[in-house]
């Protein structure tokens, strides 16, 4: 028979396990506001607002609830399909939602500045689009091309996130 | 380029209309009598879908077309690749042919090949490798897990796995660590243009009256790839592998 | 006389000692398979020539030996050789371990394994691979009630048609796992339905020597004894299929060889491979498989009980070379698009492909064949899984 008392000591290293992953998962996932807004205390986001659209492609509440599935159902339709002329694409969003290209800035992705990223951060919501998407519009990639940037950047993981996020507070930041 | 994203012509809404109908006909008339029907269609070849392939040809391509072919696509796509690196992806290479007695020198572009039975599609666990109803051979980078299967599969070495973080992609080809990628026949223009599309490495060397890469429907007896391939032939690569290249190539 | 199973009660040292070993070798795998994901595949010697690496090697030596650790409860359910029944459930948790260790390695090398969920939830069912994803899934399902049958003596006599179908299941599952490699088409080094059936006999042999070396262990670290005469049955049957590998490697190289349109592939493995020759003659044919076979049968050995071991240990790296040429080699030697010219490109078409695997590849492969060993030893600890003592020939 199993002997329970045993059992004890397994417990204790997985909760102890348990404990740290759940301190690393937020500590992580508050890296990114800590510095502005201290330990807690995580600021209102205040998203890029378009530079030149009048009205975004559907009323405000809609797109605040909606514009994930929005997204999700005209991408399969976009690529298994081949259907291009919805409305909802992210490439038309990233046109929009990022300054005009006759403007000097240039917002990247991770910057808490980019129109997804604010709220995305605040949420503490992942998002993986912009691993593969444009994260603007053509113009600015144009514009705001890193040095070498389609070669990997040096560094990795966490720290260079850090860094790279350092960077584009140089460039792109407030 | 993103601008053109928003005039696209209406072909995709011709095709739902057909997949509607096809949807519709499946339901309602028994199966035996669709497949009938579609086999009569067929003959006509007015209401079908289009198979885009590309007839290259080899003889009107000389070094330098077809180093401007890859550039081309770097352009249009936005990968690059180091001299000498075993991990940075192609989506276009220039391969030279030696004969192995006479010394005769050949330069062709290599890629995709967009196989009617595409080996990659079968083996992809996910079904992220899928082909189009157009033939049109692409990953699904939202569901490729990253297992390179394909690669293994690909007979024609079409494809490459990103192997480091990229940044500042193009709008027109989302890519990303850790997924498969090939050449997407610019699909991007295809659905934009169809049948007028002209693929980045098709415009880069086409002048004047022969197109030394010719964009067209395989499917449409009419059209000018059929015409041709009608009149001079051409060699569809492996072929004793039985997968329908939908690139082909005169003048190997 | 009624067997008693009983969990090994040992707290030595050597039994910490070898547990924090593997657990810290584990951890290093995660680690390097995390580094992986987080950098990229670049900082492997994987590329876009040699897609698949020693991860691979580690998964696919794991996957095979699971299905082959299941060889001893088999053979006292499905062959009613009542003399392995006491070893039946080690067998059991042997496969199911070693099975989790080679999956775990085949998911922390996907490029993106934090999609696991989309490998559960699409499937193609006309990929090879996604069989193999219900394969595995189903084996280590059948294999588990398979076990919870025999160690619940009530319901005991179902544990027969239960074994059937775990034999079944496993015989098509390395089928499978062989038909990765076989169903490639384009590739000359693949390409073969023979690899099914000789994936098949190279699970029981390794699967057999993992079995070996793992009583011997387990049963030292708790100090139970293990008569001479079953060893002796285990050696002989280990012989055996040893020679079954040898056979048909040799019919799938003459195979091969027999058509001129892959001479130059045969050349290169037997012939002027370099690394991939040596693996093959010295590694696979002559320590992984000769040398066995002397000191398997040889008389002069035959009663040693440190032959035997040394043995396994020699079918092991055999095994790891052969998966070495199998995978790697096979991805060495390049495709032949233009059959009769040379080729060239900036895209190493028409030239051997060079691999060298990194530490982290090396990591994570460790990492997975330590993390099957923890189980393994764990699971002994806590579930009376091995027979208190193993008498000699009993009726």
């Amino acid at each position: 028979m199993i002997d329970c008392s045993k059992a004890l000591p397994f417990l204790l290293v997985s909760l102890l396990i348990s404990t740290l992953l759940g301190w690393l998962a937020f500590t992580q996932a508050v890296a990114g506001e800590v510095e502005s807004s201290g330990f807690g205390a995580v600021a209102i986001p205040q998203p890029h607002k378009p530079d030149n659209a009048s009205a975004c492609v559907e009323p405000l509440d809609i797109m605040r609830r909606e514009h994930m599935n929005l997204l999700l159902h005209q991408r399969d339709a976009t690529v298994l399909d081949g259907e291009r002329d919805g409305n909802y694409s992210l490439v038309g969003c990233m046109d929009c939602h990022n300054p005009a290209a006759s403007a000097e800035t240039v917002i990247r992705y991770p910057d808490p500045q980019h129109f997804c990223a604010g709220c995305h951060l605040y949420a503490s919501v992942k998002i993986d689009c912009f691993e593969c998407h444009a994260d603007r519009g053509l113009a600015k990639i144009e514009q705001g091309r890193l040095a070498d940037s389609n070669v990997a950047q040096p560094g990795s993981g966490l720290l260079s996130l850090q860094t790279f996020q350092m960077q584009l507070g140089d460039t792109g930041g407030d | 380029m993103a601008t053109e994203l928003d005039n696209i012509e209406i072909r995709p809404a011709r095709r739902r209309f057909v997949q509607g109908a096809a949807a519709l006909a499946t339901t309602l008339i028994a199966p035996g009598i669709l497949l009938y029907k579609t086999g009569q269609a067929s003959s006509n070849g007015a209401a079908k879908t289009p198979r885009w392939g590309l007839l290259i040809d080899t003889n009107a391509l000389s070094e330098a077309d077809v180093d401007a072919c890859v550039s081309a696509c770097q352009r249009e796509h936005g990968w690059h690749s180091e001299a000498g690196s075993a991990t940075d992806a192609q989506w276009i290479r220039k391969l030279r042919l030696s004969d192995e007695r006479s010394g005769q020198q050949q330069f062709l572009p290599m890629m995709c090949q967009h196989c009617a039975d595409p080996p990659c599609v079968d083996v992809c666990p996910t079904g992220a490798s899928f082909k189009r109803d157009d033939g049109i051979v692409l990953v699904n980078k939202h569901t490729c897990i990253g297992c390179r299967y394909c690669m293994m599969a690909c007979p024609y070495k079409a494809r490459s796995f990103i192997h480091e973080t990229l940044y500042d992609q193009l709008p027109v080809a989302p890519r990303g660590k850790g997924t498969v990628e090939s050449c997407t026949l610019c699909v991007h223009r295809i659905d934009r243009d169809g049948a007028n599309a002209v693929p980045a490495c098709a415009e880069a060397v086409n002048r004047g009256e022969h197109k030394a890469i010719l964009f067209g429907d395989l499917n449409d007896p009419q059209s000018e790839i059929s015409q041709r391939l009608k009149s001079h032939g051409a060699t569809r690569i492996r072929a004793d592998l039985g997968v329908d290249p939908g690139v082909r190539y005169q003048g190997l | 006389m009624r067997t008693i199973y009983s969990e090994i009660r040992t707290s030595s040292p050597q039994y910490w000692g070898l547990l924090a070993v593997f657990a810290v070798i584990t951890a290093l795998g995660i680690a390097a398979a995390h580094r992986m994901e987080v950098e990229g595949h670049h900082i492997s010697g994987m590329s876009n020539q040699v897609v698949w690496g020693l991860p691979h090697v580690f998964a696919i030596f794991l996957i095979v030996a699971a299905s082959g650790a299941l060889n001893l409860a088999s053979l006292a359910s499905v062959f009613n050789k009542a003399e392995y029944k006491p070893l039946a459930r080690f067998s059991a948790i042997l496969s199911i371990a070693l099975l989790i260790g080679g999956l775990a390695i085949l998911l922390l090398d996907l490029g993106r394994p934090d999609r696991l969920i989309v490998a559960i939830t699409h499937y193609n069912f006309k990929s090879i691979f996604a069989w193999n994803i219900l394969l595995y899934s189903g084996f280590i399902v059948i294999v588990l009630a398979y076990l919870w049958l025999m160690m619940e003596r009530r319901l005991e006599h179902w544990s027969r048609p239960v074994g059937m179908f775990a034999f079944a299941w496993r015989l098509i599952l390395t089928s499978g796992t062989g038909s990765i490699f076989g169903f490639l088409v384009a590739r000359e080094a693949y390409d073969s339905a023979l690899l099914a059936p000789m994936f098949i006999v190279m699970s029981f042999a390794f699967g057999l020597a993992m079995f070996i070396l793992l009583l011997l262990l387990s049963f030292r670290l708790d100090r139970r004894e293990l008569d001479a005469s079953h060893l002796q049955r285990l050696r002989k049957l280990l012989g055996l299929f040893c020679i079954g590998i040898l056979y048909f490697v040799l019919l799938f190289h003459l195979t091969k060889l027999y058509g001129s349109q892959n001479h130059a592939y045969e050349r290169f493995i037997l012939l002027d491979g370099g690394v991939y020759t040596w693996l093959f003659w010295l590694f696979q044919i002559g320590l992984g498989s000769l040398l066995p076979l002397l000191l398997l049968y040889s008389a002069r050995w035959q009663h040693s009980p440190r032959s035997l071991v040394l043995a396994c240990l020699l079918i092991i790296q055999g095994a790891f070379a052969q998966l070495y040429v199998i995978i790697i080699g096979g991805q060495a030697f390049p495709l032949n698009l233009f059959p009769g010219y040379r080729v060239d490109s900036s895209f190493f078409d028409g030239v051997i492909n060079t691999y060298s695997p990194s530490l982290w590849e090396l990591l994570l492969g460790c990492g997975g064949l330590t993390s099957a060993l923890l189980i393994a030893l764990l699971v002994v600890r806590v579930l009376p899984i091995l027979p208190q003592n193993l008498p000699g020939a009993q009726n």
